[in-house]
């Protein structure tokens, strides 16, 4: 089940691997384990895309930017997998996915994919199975992985981990509000875009970049990021930026940092890995269940510690 | 009313009907509440009471006169097909008693593309009728006297080229251009908040809007070269103080726009006209337009205090709303139609379109147009209603809600100025939020029956009757238009069209205006499509940017048992499948009508599903591919033009191409009872007319998924 499927993504079957993420995202178990069969079937064809992450509040326009980009890869003959992340309702669960309407050259041309999902059951900016989702549009052949995040801006690690490039996208005259929001990002970011520098907005646009850039030399001295206006209306910036993404990419490869920030990305994942399938065990435990919630009372009520009643769990399930 | 009298008059509707009056308040469509009596108390604060007909602020008129002077225009708007065959159409409309003619563009056109164009596919002569090149409009006004018989031409985004072919059609039946009289809709801003029918990015479709009016101003002194639109906005589900607002605050944009230009006020605002929608809440309708006079000479006076009292008036084009018919029980809509004409009229309309009934289902046959028109001739003639001007004036109730409009569209209006103007209003999206919320909390009333529509959601009737409905042939007015097109390529001097195409396009990069250029090439024999893919290169063609508001739903039917019924299935789904039930809700070919799909990705949303929305104007293969990466379980095509009988089955093609036949296919809109059996023989499995009630679709969704083994995907 697990090689046909893998089979018919690999031969770029677009089918093949709208389902396989479909898999990856599943909350079902079986579905799972038939993900990971996939994965480890498509893992050494896996690997080869520059993977590249926007990020930035909402109405900065990060979907008209991807938009852009994506042509200009287009035009440099990739091929372009676009993962969109929108927020889902925490009382309903339910989602309205409507960044390809924003994306009209990307729809129109058959050597994209574009498929949006729900961060339903992520805090973060990124949706359950991103991570994977990358291998599957790496095996399936696409060059350019373009991932749109949230515009939450609050969980920079979380679509850090998912990226070789994480791209930051701010407007001229943001309130303080995102300002706020974005400081962490900024410490974060490979480049930090201002959007919308075209008409009446250009002026101001260019004067923020360049109060951004000084901040930035003091903020990361060492390596501060690229920064730039930009305009997906006027195309202003955007054939620099699509270079300046090829020479990192190309930059990172022969440095070898490519290979050490997908490993540390993958000891991160192994890592909340661990924990949530420790999670998994306690949960599912008839010893741990009888004891949680009274361990978790005598820590409501102060009487207990939070770290010395994990530790009394702990036992509990493994043993001192 | 005194103390003593108030009191009274509560003692005696207690004693009728066991409730004092403040219990017995309604509220409109709109929500707005509304007393059962108003009495002189309520004029208080009402300004402008004893002001006559034809004079400032003409809230009761723009001619002292009014239909004792000159009945309003019948204008009926209408086009099909081929040229010919509208041609036909028309001159029985005149024949018929009509005044006016109003072309309606196939979608192709609007779009400034040629019928041959592969985006055309499926909409070439469906809407309206298909236009080509000047030769298309001779054909169209062939025996029609252009310097007699006034022409109103909805269109806006291909303006210059229609524009162009209307005057040179003109010109060689050899009409001059002082004796041309008509309007072209030529409001574009309105088509990025709502109807979506534009082709080039906001700043250069204002710039063309203003070239078209500046030209007009000095080359056809009888033509009103825009007509500023509020009906599109009460289709999409505006209320009426939001039609109001929105509409003035477009129109001092165009008026700014032109201005800056060093145009005197007084050379373009006499010839500036609009048009409204006339619903179904009697009242409003009828002081709607009373206010939209009145607001509109007070603005204009504080802001540019013109010398020429005629740029003070606002002259308007009415038609009954499109979103008031309903497919079920069809003869109904004559009623409706008929109830909305009066309000136009008692409104104080200088023209009017009468809508047919069976337009829910598809364009008017003869028989309804001819029924239609009627509803106007007999309210002219027999009902002794045009005798009096501005009859109702003077009514406490009346002239209460005229004031309350008026000062409530100053608030919309006060709110987009705040915003930066109606340009970055736009472009911000808070102008489409405030309509697109109005709309879903309308839907929401509907659905749950609080506002009643009869055979809809209350009196439903099961007979369905069936009528003879126009039914255009799109592949065949495609292959007559590429013939005409090989002809026009043979016979016309190529060297001239490439030459007049280049002057064009470096017209519309040094910033002059761009109708001179536009004349120059349509007498060329240049294409629709030809003029404006020139102009395309320099512009860019615009994305569009739709939005969909969130929540409406879930606050409006929270407490509803059969909602949370529909919520839990929904969850359940959820389960089973390993992820939320997902939808693709997309349009097929031109048509940008997209409140419907709009509404119902909110609702669906709302119940718990992952709703995808596409691009607009998507081709089947777009909207198969988007449907294949997003795995979707089920697909819902929206169709409002009437071309789905082609691009469905190109869609089912390319969906089996992908390998994506399980898909479950259904389609919401306009469909003809007809059509509905080819639909599901093809493998549509539900079709929603206008009017479905959003909890019936979602249940009738949930059901096929429910009884699909494993819902679409691989992955459940």
């Amino acid at each position: 089940m697990a090689a046909e499927l893998a089979a018919r993504l690999r031969s770029g079957d677009r089918r093949a691997l709208g389902q396989a993420i479909t898999l990856v995202e599943s909350t079902r178990s079986e579905h799972r384990a038939e993900a990971e069969a996939l994965l480890a079937e498509l893992l050494p064809s896996t690997g080869g895309a520059h993977r590249v992450a926007l990020t930035g509040p909402p109405g900065a326009g990060k979907s008209t930017l991807v938009d852009a980009l994506g042509s200009q890869a287009l035009q440099a003959g990739q091929r372009v997998a676009v993962l969109a992340i929108d927020p889902a309702s925490a009382v309903t669960h339910g989602s309205l996915l409507g960044d390809a309407v924003r994306m009209q050259r990307l729809a129109a041309s058959e050597d994209v994919f574009l498929r949006a999902s729900s961060n339903l059951g992520t805090l973060g900016g990124t949706a359950p199975g991103t991570r994977e989702s990358v291998l599957l549009c790496e095996a399936a052949g696409f060059e350019l992985v373009l991932i749109e995040t949230v515009g939450v801006g609050q969980a920079e690690q979380a679509v850090r981990d998912v990226c070789d490039t994480l791209v930051m996208l701010t407007l001229a005259g943001a309130g303080d509000e995102v300002q706020g929001i974005k400081r962490g990002l900024l410490e974060v970011a490979d480049a930090v875009l201002v959007n919308k520098a075209d008409g009446a907005l250009e002026v101001a646009a260019d004067a923020h970049a360049r109060e951004l850039m000084s901040a930035l030399s003091l903020l990361r001295p060492g390596a501060p990021p690229h920064v730039a206006a930009v305009s997906a209306v006027s195309q202003r910036g955007l054939p620099e930026l699509w270079r300046w993404l090829g020479e990192r990419f190309t930059d990172l490869r022969q440095r070898g940092e490519l290979a050490l920030r997908r490993q540390a990305q993958l000891e991160r994942a192994f890592d909340s890995a661990v924990t949530a399938a420790l999670r998994a065990r306690a949960a599912a435990d008839p010893r741990a269940q009888q004891l949680w919630p009274r361990l978790e009372a005598a820590v409501r009520a102060g009487q207990l510690l939070p770290t010395a009643a994990a530790r009394e769990l702990s036992a509990a399930l493994f043993g001192v | 009313m005194s103390e003593e009298s108030r009191a009274r008059f509560r003692q005696l509707v207690q004693a009728e009907t066991g409730k004092p009056p403040e219990e017995l308040t309604t509220r409109t469509p709109a929500g707005v509440e509304r007393k059962l009596l108003y009495e002189a108390d309520d004029l208080d604060g009402v300004a402008h009471l004893g002001a006559l007909p034809g004079e400032f602020p003409y809230q009761r008129g723009v001619r002292a006169s009014m239909y004792g002077g000159r009945p309003w225009t019948i204008r009926q708007y209408a086009g099909f097909s081929t040229a010919e065959e509208s041609n036909a159409f028309y001159k029985q409309c005149l024949a018929g008693g009509q005044k006016g003619l109003s072309v309606a563009f196939d979608l192709p056109t609007h779009r400034g593309y040629d019928s041959t164009d592969e985006r055309a596919r499926g909409d070439v002569g469906k809407a309206g009728v298909a236009i080509d090149s000047v030769e298309d409009m001779k054909r169209l006004f062939d025996g029609i006297p252009l310097s007699d018989v006034s022409v109103s031409m909805t269109m806006n985004g291909a303006v210059l080229p229609i524009m162009a072919c209307y005057v040179v059609a003109a010109e060689e039946q050899g009409a001059s251009k002082s004796s041309l009289s008509g309007t072209i809709q030529n409001d574009i801003l309105k088509e990025f908040l709502v109807r979506n029918t534009y082709i080039y990015p906001p700043a250069a479709s204002l710039r063309i809007c203003a070239d078209v009016i500046e030209h007009a101003s000095s080359a056809l002194p009888k033509f009103n070269p825009i007509s500023i639109s509020g009906y599109h906005m009460h289709e999409a589900g505006a209320t009426a103080a939001l039609e109001l607002g929105l509409t003035l605050a477009d129109a001092l944009e165009y008026v700014r726009a032109v201005s800056e230009r060093g145009l005197h006020i007084d050379r373009f605002a006499p010839r500036l006209s609009f048009f409204f929608g006339i619903g179904m809440d009697f009242f409003t309708e009828v002081a709607k337009l009373r206010a939209a006079r009145l607001l509109w000479a007070t603005l204009l006076r504080e802001r540019y205090a013109p010398q020429d009292a005629r740029s003070l008036e606002l002259r308007t084009h009415c038609q009954t709303s499109g979103i008031s018919l309903v497919a079920q029980d069809p003869l109904n809509n004559v009623v409706r139609t008929a109830f909305e004409a009066l309000a136009a009229v008692l409104g104080g309309t200088q023209s009017l379109h009468t809508n047919a009934f069976d337009e829910a289902l598809a364009l008017p046959s003869d028989a309804s147009a001819r029924v239609a028109r009627a509803t106007q001739l007999i309210l002219q003639h027999e009902t002794g209603v045009p005798g009096v001007v501005d009859p109702l004036a003077g009514s406490y109730f009346i002239e209460r809600l005229t004031q309350d409009l008026a000062d409530g569209a100053r608030q919309v209006l006060a709110q987009i100025e705040a915003a930066g103007g109606m340009v970055r209003a736009i472009e911000s999206g808070l102008a489409q939020r405030l309509i697109e919320t109005s709309a879903a909390e309308r839907q929401a009333r509907i659905d749950r029956g609080q506002d009643v529509v009869v055979g809809v959601n209350r009196f439903k009737h099961d007979d369905q009757s069936s009528f003879d409905l126009r039914r255009v042939d799109a592949a065949r007015v495609r292959e007559l238009q590429a013939a005409r097109l090989a002809e026009l390529q043979q016979s016309r001097d190529g060297a001239r069209v490439t030459a007049s195409l280049a002057e064009l396009k470096e017209a519309a990069a040094r910033g002059a205006n761009l109708m001179p250029p536009t004349l120059a090439a349509i007498r060329a024999r240049a294409t629709v499509g030809e003029v404006s893919e020139a102009l395309a290169q320099v512009f860019g063609r615009h994305a569009a940017m739709s939005h969909a508001v969130r929540g409406v739903y879930q606050m409006q039917f929270q407490a509803d048992e059969g909602w949370q019924k529909l919520r839990a299935r929904t969850a359940a789904l959820a389960g089973r499948f390993g992820r939320q039930p997902r939808i693709l809700i997309a349009k097929l070919g031109q048509d940008g009508h997209d409140r419907g799909a709009k509404v119902i990705a909110s609702g669906l949303a709302d119940l718990g599903f992952d709703v995808d929305l596409g691009p607009l104007f998507q081709t089947p293969a777009e909207v198969a591919r988007r449907a294949v990466d997003g795995d979707v379980h089920l697909l819902g095509i929206s169709s409002q033009a009437g071309a789905h009988d082609e691009l469905l089955p190109a869609l089912f093609r390319e969906l089996a191409a992908l390998g994506a036949p399980e898909i479950q296919v259904i389609v919401g809109g306009i469909v003809p009872a007809q059509d509905q059996p080819a639909l599901l023989a093809l493998g549509v499995k539900a079709v929603f007319g206008p009017g479905s009630a959003l909890p019936d679709m979602a249940a009738a969704l949930l059901g096929l998924l429910e009884s699909t083994p494993s819902g679409a995907g691989r992955g459940g």
